[in-house]
């Protein structure tokens, strides 16, 4: 059942919709469905980032009048929206003061002191969200066992309060060391601040994410009070704008752990949507892969400056924590998302030493391309695409786009002049490169996870996935690839399908032993009851699943591996069966496990799951005669040569069609590359299924 | 046959494979030297023995230049499935101390060895006469634990256990190097793995001129940059602190001569092999990489898009004397050498910052103090745990200020969270962040120090600061910049039973007692008058710099937390920009009055002249004397008494330069 009934949905007989919305960096992306007929409507509407939301809007009017969409008949309405991530990233968010305790005002600057480009005597770290002289140290303690050492002078507090104000601190951040075991001393400043300043806004982090480690915790809470005004303040507009239309069915926001929550619990806990986008296109393809009878997959998100990579293993979405916002890293869960700067609109150069390169940088999405003709003049990876004959045969994004391979060629030609080779050598040297890039990046996720990239199906989506996927595929000697029919819409078809998902912690650090049992239990029972309260406040109405999770080391490791468990292991105080379950872990992870060694636990985790619609799209029947016939043959450089290939058009593509690559199927928006060597076969969910045979 | 077009392709197809090298041994490691300090490097290398890929993200930075082939030499008969290893410094000079214990693998292809894939770990412990086995206060080799010359580890796959049973009972954590070897061996074969289907997609021929070709890339890249550069002698001294339990000082000196599109490093003129394990084990390879980790940060940072790897090295060419403390001969001990290490680098630096100050930053902090506890938890058992590395700033660079807290050849540490090490360890932190004034002054700021204290609460708890440095020469200035604060380690400060400790790098605290280490900071760069006066008020305000020192340093008046523009512009007016080249602050200034260059020549020139074995004794008997005296005549004084007290001392055979020179 839905999670959010509208209320009074009984009288709409003839529609009931579920939309789910995405917002991209150029386009937003809708996918609707109408439940009783199987409708499935996809838009693109180019965003206004002067006035998010009103895109929105626009939107909604183009689906009532294309598909007569009847606001009143949206039972469920979800979106995912950027605010928050491009608020860091623009650096626009407000201005904040931290407080802490005092000899340790540095931890945000310190950060964990490692910095990417080890390499290099310029490396230097991002300016802090929070400068120093808005960082006031509060003589205060706690001990590591949650005991007080010192109590917060109140007075420092007061003053600290009032200089920060005057410094133009529109919100504070506390945050002590300890704060995970015990979050009486943050409360008490909070307290004390509303008490003094009850203009100002306050998180502390303890209640933003009480995990131990305190610049992990402290960065997340900063972020959360730094998107937070600029957030809720597009929340409540949009709500109004919804009202306003005659929605009646409350917004439901992505998040990044995968799942949705409500616009209320959105205001507050801004931080949980900060990379909702990348999360809900693997959400979507998990939904479309599991449909479409896959299991393991690679998902492969291409646009304008960047690829997104993500494994979905078992038909289950991989999570973890430190994912970068901007320069930040945020230690909420999240949907595991790798992501490479290398896109369609990465330039391409020769060196000094006459090396052909690609990227790091970007035409992005202004000027982009060349031959989008919008004013670029540096050949990119698209252009080469257009040089070699892939794209240009038909519009791009819903007849946005009009390619002019003329002016791809002229640019590439520059390139391929200064190195003594063809535009198309040229032009596919780029393509080669910009595939080997993302190889690498691949080749490190997949190491990192464990697993043999032979037993996973490549999914290319996104604007520019199934240009390149297919190729990228090859490199990993996948066998298969699967092409979903609306690669464009697959973040918005997550959002359509996600769960209700909240994530809770209890940082607990002790020994996993009997004399931890009550410690556990207690934490374990906390957490069940804010996770179930945390449902019934997003109106959840039906069972609930409750994921339990510990994360645990030996003794003597400081990174810990995240172990499901079961919540009658605890309450039973049965330690052997968790034991067991993180020496395989362990064993599963990093080749090795010590079963005598002494295990610590440090925190126990919740996932509340209140389940999402149970949708189907519609299933088309197999065709006699569905036999894929290409439109026209078109010249292609496959690598070597010109041939001349199949284009096909998806639109006319029926289950049980069947073809073979070299072929380009071009779609409103994208364009499908197929190398040599595929098999294609389109299933009764419309995916192209390409398989190679060695 | 290698089409260069493929260039790119081939080095993302190689930095894929090491990258893949890389995170399996993080992933399978046990110790946390592996796991988490990252002390570790994979490398893949051509048929020769040069390493042609390293990864970028992970890992160690001090090996992408390093050459197995003697290391392979040594070895016999190598069969499919063989690995090698040595951690023997002496041996063939590519393990540089005992804990770092390097693996080599064939790659064969139809029979053929067409590659190898290497790597090395830094194992908790080998041994010797000290946990962990490294003290500055080790005199030789033998101390430093057991040492195994190349040989083979792997046959065809089975690993020897007669080896792994010597190891394992010579060694304080076998279980840690055990898993830590067994972990390299896995990433040796990803690699294995990941070179095979290189030759695969490429084929074979391919492969091997794609090998070639990336050596050769970087060399192109590296000479290019040196052709950019003006031809010239440059000139650079920088000292560690102390050479042994003698406390004198370290003198590093370095001639660089570059000419077209080459190099010449030549180290004469430092100090002899030391009574310490201070020692760098070069060999006198003249490509050593241990000698070039200086020259590999240059390039980088000139051009971010160059390839690591072996070919980087070959415009240079290292002169490192025999018997010196950069190539020192057995039994010499080695095991501290990162400290002189991170004096090599600055030794580079500076000269480099000569030949293109516009393009460089000044002095970073250069000592990476990595800090141990050994005490004892409340119910009565041993914790030993490392706590935060205490790291200093960078120094300013050509158009921003130094990074604070690390930064610069400091990049590749990580710290322990607090609260985990207040949890784990029974210590109470009092303070960790950066501390005022100790970036060097200059129009770009060097970045802060880092400054710790923490509170033991039992009897006799032990902390090793290993690497502490730069607590009497300070990291220079450049161009107008001055040079940074100094490092220290204080027991109790603020309280009346203080006590300074001074460059030692042991000490043992009672209940109660707090250690404050402080690091130094960065070098500033260019003229602090010069520095906008928003950016010094700002400065104040944050935090990084004390009223009085922006008046004092910048000549920016600042009253009530505003500035007096008036009193400002009249100050800076009254005041004179420093001049030379580099600022290296009172205390070298003053040591240097007594031991001009003209003593150390002289001094350089005697020790050359007697054996090996007789010039650390003789350095430090020489320098016992030289109170009140002063220059080359001072030194001829003191070797006068040296000589009349040891009347055993062999005469020194001093060449008689010509002229000219």
């Amino acid at each position: 059942m839905d999670n959010a009934p509208a209320p009074g949905k009984g009288h709409l007989k003839e529609q009931d919709w579920k939309v789910g919305v995405d917002i991209g960096g150029t386009f937003i992306d809708f996918c609707a469905l109408e439940t009783r007929s199987g409708r499935v409507a996809s838009l693109k509407v180019l965003t206004t980032p002067d006035d998010p939301g009103a895109e929105l809007m626009t939107g909604l009017s183009l689906l009532a009048e294309r598909e007569g969409l009847d606001p009143a008949a949206i039972s469920r309405f979800v979106h995912g929206t950027t605010v928050g991530i491009n608020t860091v990233i623009q650096r626009r968010g407000v201005s904040l003061a931290l407080m802490t305790n005092a000899g340790f005002e540095d931890v945000i600057e310190l950060a964990r002191l490692r910095m990417p480009d080890v390499y290099s005597l310029f490396c230097s770290r991002p300016d802090q969200l929070i400068s120093r002289d808005m960082v006031f140290g509060i003589p205060a303690r706690l001990r590591a066992d949650g005991s007080e050492a010192q109590a917060p002078d109140m007075q420092a507090v007061i003053e600290a309060v009032a200089t920060a104000k005057a410094r133009g601190a529109s919100g504070i951040i506390i945050s002590f060391l300890h704060s995970w075991r015990n979050d009486a001393q943050e409360a008490a400043v909070k307290a004390q601040i509303a008490k003094s300043a009850p203009d100002l806004f306050v998180f502390t982090s303890s209640e933003v994410w009480p995990v131990i480690r305190e610049y992990e915790r402290t960065t997340t809470a900063i972020l959360n009070g730094y998107v937070h005004p600029r957030v809720s303040g597009y929340l409540t507009a949009l709500e109004d704008k919804l009202v306003s239309r005659g929605v009646t069915a409350p917004a439901l926001l992505t998040k990044s752990n995968g799942g949705v929550m409500n616009a209320a619990e959105g205001k507050r806990s801004c931080v949980q949507m900060l990379l909702s986008g990348t999360a809900s296109g693997v959400i979507g393809a998990a939904w479309l892969a599991r449909r479409a009878g896959e299991r393991h997959i690679l998902t492969l998100d291409i646009g304008g400056t960047s690829a997104d990579f993500a494994l979905i293993i078992d038909g289950e979405p991989q999570f973890g924590t430190g994912e970068l916002i901007g320069e930040f890293p945020l230690h909420i869960p999240s949907v595991s998302v790798s992501s490479i700067g290398i896109g369609g609109g990465s330039i391409a150069s020769v060196d000094a030493q006459g090396v052909l390169r690609v990227g790091p940088e970007s035409a992005g999405s202004t000027p982009g391309p060349v031959c989008y003709g919008r004013g670029g003049t540096q050949a990119t990876v698209t252009d080469a695409m257009a040089v070699c004959g892939w794209l240009g045969h038909s519009q791009m994004a819903y007849g946005q786009l009009q390619i002019d391979v003329g002016l791809a060629r002229a640019a590439v030609s520059k390139l391929a002049d200064q190195i003594g080779r063809t535009a198309e050598e040229a032009a596919q040297a780029i393509l080669d490169i910009a595939i080997s890039e993302m190889f690498v990046e691949v080749e490190k996720l997949a190491s990192r996870a464990g697993v043999d990239l032979r037993e996973f199906t490549l999914m290319p989506f996104g604007g520019g996935g199934p240009m390149l996927g297919a190729f990228l595929a090859r490199e990993f000697k996948m066998a298969k690839v699967i092409g979903p029919p609306r690669p464009g819409v697959v973040s918005a078809l997550g959002g359509l399908v996600a769960d209700l998902r909240g994530d809770f912690i209890r940082t607990v650090f002790t020994h996993l032993s009997a004399e931890a049992t009550p410690l556990l239990r207690k934490a374990l029972d906390s957490l069940s009851a804010e996770g179930l309260a945390w449902l019934s406040k997003q109106g959840h109405q039906g069972p609930a699943t409750l994921h339990v999770s510990a994360d645990m080391h030996y003794v003597g490791q400081s990174f810990e591996i995240e172990v499901p468990v079961q919540a009658a292991w605890i309450a039973e105080g049965k330690l052997s069966p968790i034991e067991d379950a993180f020496h395989a872990m362990h064993a599963k992870l990093y080749d090795f496990d010590d079963p005598d060694g002494e295990i610590e636990i440090v925190n126990l985790r919740l996932s509340a799951i209140g389940a999402g619609p149970a949708l189907e799209l519609p299933v088309e029947a197999e065709h006699a005669g569905a036999a894929a016939v290409p439109e026209r043959e078109i010249p292609v450089f496959t690598g070597k040569e010109f041939e001349w290939i199949g284009l096909y058009r998806r639109d006319l593509l029926h289950p049980g069609g069947r073809f073979s690559g070299p072929a380009v199927v071009a779609q409103e928006d994208t364009t499908f590359a197929i190398p040599a060597g595929a098999t294609v076969d389109v299933d009764r969910h419309l995916n192209l299924h390409l398989t190679f045979s060695e | 046959m290698f089409d260069p077009l493929n260039l790119q392709v081939f080095a993302n197809h190689t930095r894929a494979a090491a990258e893949n090298m890389a995170y399996t041994l993080q992933r399978t490691a046990h110790s946390a030297f592996v796991k988490e300090t990252e002390d570790f490097t994979v490398m893949l290398i051509n048929r020769n023995g040069d390493t042609f890929g390293v990864p970028m993200g992970l890992g160690a930075t001090w090996y992408p230049g390093l050459t197995y082939t003697r290391a392979i030499d040594m070895v016999a008969d190598y069969k499919p499935g063989d690995v090698a290893f040595t951690n023997d410094p002496y041996s063939c000079f590519v393990a540089t101390h005992a804990p770092d214990t390097h693996l080599w693998k064939p790659v064969f292809y139809e029979g053929e060895i067409i590659a190898w894939t290497g790597g090395h770990i830094h194992n908790t412990d080998m041994g010797g006469a000290v946990p962990a086995s490294l003290s500055r206060a080790l005199t030789e080799i033998h101390q430093e634990g057991i040492r195994f010359p190349p040989m083979k580890l792997v046959n065809g796959g089975v690993f020897d256990e007669d080896i792994l049973k010597i190891m394992t009972t010579n060694v304080r954590k076998p279980d840690l190097n055990i898993g830590d070897i067994k972990a390299l061996v896995g990433a040796l074969n990803t690699g294995e793995r990941k070179i095979l289907a290189m030759v695969e997609k490429f084929g074979k021929e391919a492969f091997l001129e794609g090998a070639e070709v990336l050596l050769d890339h970087a060399e192109a890249q590296a000479r290019d940059i040196l052709r950019s550069m003006p031809d010239g002698t440059y000139v650079f001294v920088d000292y560690a602190d102390e050479d042994s339990v003698e406390a004198n000082p370290c003198r590093l000196k370095l001639t660089m001569t570059i000419k077209g599109d080459e190099a010449i490093l030549d180290f004469t003129g430092s100090d002899p092999q030391l009574g310490s394990s201070l020692n760098v084990p070069s060999g006198g390879d003249p490509r050593h990489t241990m000698l070039l980790v200086g020259v590999y940060y240059v390039l980088y940072t000139i051009n971010p898009k160059i390839l690591l790897n072996t070919g980087l090295t070959r415009p240079f060419t290292c002169i490192a004397p025999q018997g010196s403390v950069l190539n020192p001969i057995s039994p010499a001990a080695v095991g501290m050498r990162s400290l002189t290490c991170a004096r090599l680098r600055s030794v580079i630096f500076g000269a480099f910052c000569q030949a293109v100050p516009e393009r460089l930053p000044a002095a970073p902090a250069g000592n990476n103090c990595i800090v141990n506890v050994m005490t004892t938890d409340e119910r009565g058992r041993t914790v030993i745990a490392a706590v935060n590395p205490v790291v200093g700033g960078g120094g300013g660079m050509p158009h921003r200020d130094g990074t604070n807290g690390s930064g610069a050849d400091a990049a590749y540490l990580k710290n322990t969270p607090i609260e985990i090490t207040e949890t784990e360890v029974p210590i109470e932190f009092v303070k960790y962040g950066l501390a005022k004034d100790s970036g060097g002054a200059g129009r770009w700021r060097g970045g802060l120090a880092t400054e710790m204290a923490f509170r033991v609460f039992s009897p006799g708890s032990r902390i090793t600061a290993r690497n502490r440095d730069r607590s009497f020469f300070r990291p220079w200035g450049l161009l107008g910049g001055k040079a940074a604060g100094l490092s220290d380690m204080v027991l109790n400060p603020g309280r009346d039973d203080y006590r300074r400790l001074g460059n030692i790098d042991t000490a043992i605290l009672q209940p109660g007692d707090v250690l404050e280490i402080r690091s130094a900071g960065g070098g500033g760069r260019g003229n602090p008058l010069e520095r906008e006066v928003w950016r010094v008020v700002r400065d104040v305000e944050r935090g990084y710099v004390s009223a009085e020192a922006a008046e004092r340093d910048y000549a920016v008046v600042i009253r009530d937390g505003v500035a007096d523009e008036k009193a400002t512009e009249s100050l800076r007016a009254s005041r004179s920009a420093s001049t030379g080249h580099f600022h290296y602050g009172p205390e070298r200034e003053g040591y240097e009055a007594q031991w001009t260059p003209a003593a150390y020549d002289l001094l350089t020139d005697i020790l050359a002249g007697l054996p090996i074995h007789w010039r650390f004794f003789t350095k430090t008997e020489i320098f016992r004397r030289m109170k009140g005296r002063v220059g080359p005549e001072g030194v001829s004084a003191a070797l006068a008494d040296v000589r009349a007290r040891f009347r055993e001392m062999p005469e020194p055979a001093i060449e008689v330069k010509e002229a000219a020179e």
